[in-house]
């Protein structure tokens, strides 16, 4: 066979076989975004350094004084949060504390944290982030369960770096 | 074409159908916990 037209034969193949992977590729991805992660799941993952994961809290940042006796601590960030989640409430950057943006990455696998695991803020988040998942339950869930929790404002981590770890 | 273009060629195509392989039993995996996920919904909501 003609070296030329053999070679266009490999290339071809190689093409092929590439766009596959890259279809496939992304349907997967779409797939990941459909599975919420459990809070079980989530803790598993904080605890191993080798995992780089971060935790969006798309829940109130705060309640106003009047609002404070009747709301829960799960309702808003600063009542009760997950170790080193980043606060982004409404996954609005306007309604994010100014400390928390730089540690803010779209590119690296997200967790979303509401209140309840509600899958409509999640569809809105999901569009900046395209490594997110949903975390089922939200922070009511992960609360019911026991896991550590913090309290109080964002405090961003000293060494730079997006991810919350326990 | 030498031979170890050839070679080349067909490592590469072996590494894409191991890949595309791989990928595919993901996705299985996936489509079949999608599916538990949304049967638990739905029966989350019918309660």
């Amino acid at each position: 066979m003609n070296p030329k037209i053999e070679r266009i034969i490999y290339i071809g193949i190689i093409v092929v076989l590439a766009g596959l992977l890259l279809s496939f590729g992304k349907k997967d991805l779409q797939l990941r975004k459909q599975i919420p992660l459990t809070v079980e799941e989530l803790y598993k993952k904080l605890g191993n350094p080798k995992i780089n994961i971060q935790v969006i809290d798309v829940r109130p940042y705060e309640v106003s004084e009047e609002e404070e006796d009747e709301a829960e601590d799960t309702d808003y960030y600063s009542g009760v949060h997950i170790p080193g989640a980043i606060p982004l409430p409404d996954c609005d950057e306007s309604k994010a504390p100014e400390k928390a943006l730089p540690q803010i990455s779209p590119y690296i696998p997200t967790v979303i944290v509401s209140k309840d695991g509600d899958p409509e803020i999640f569809k809105k988040c999901s569009k900046k982030f395209p490594f997110a998942q949903n975390l089922k339950g939200g922070m009511v869930a992960w609360d019911e369960e026991g896991y550590p929790e913090d309290e109080g404002e964002y405090e961003p981590p000293a060494a730079g770096g997006g991810g919350g770890c326990l | 074409m030498s031979m170890t273009e050839r070679i080349l060629f067909w490592l590469g195509i072996l590494i894409l159908l191991i890949g595309l392989i791989g990928m595919k039993a993901d996705i299985s995996k996936l489509e079949h916990q999608a599916q538990q996920t949304v049967q638990a919904s739905s029966e989350g909501g019918e309660e």
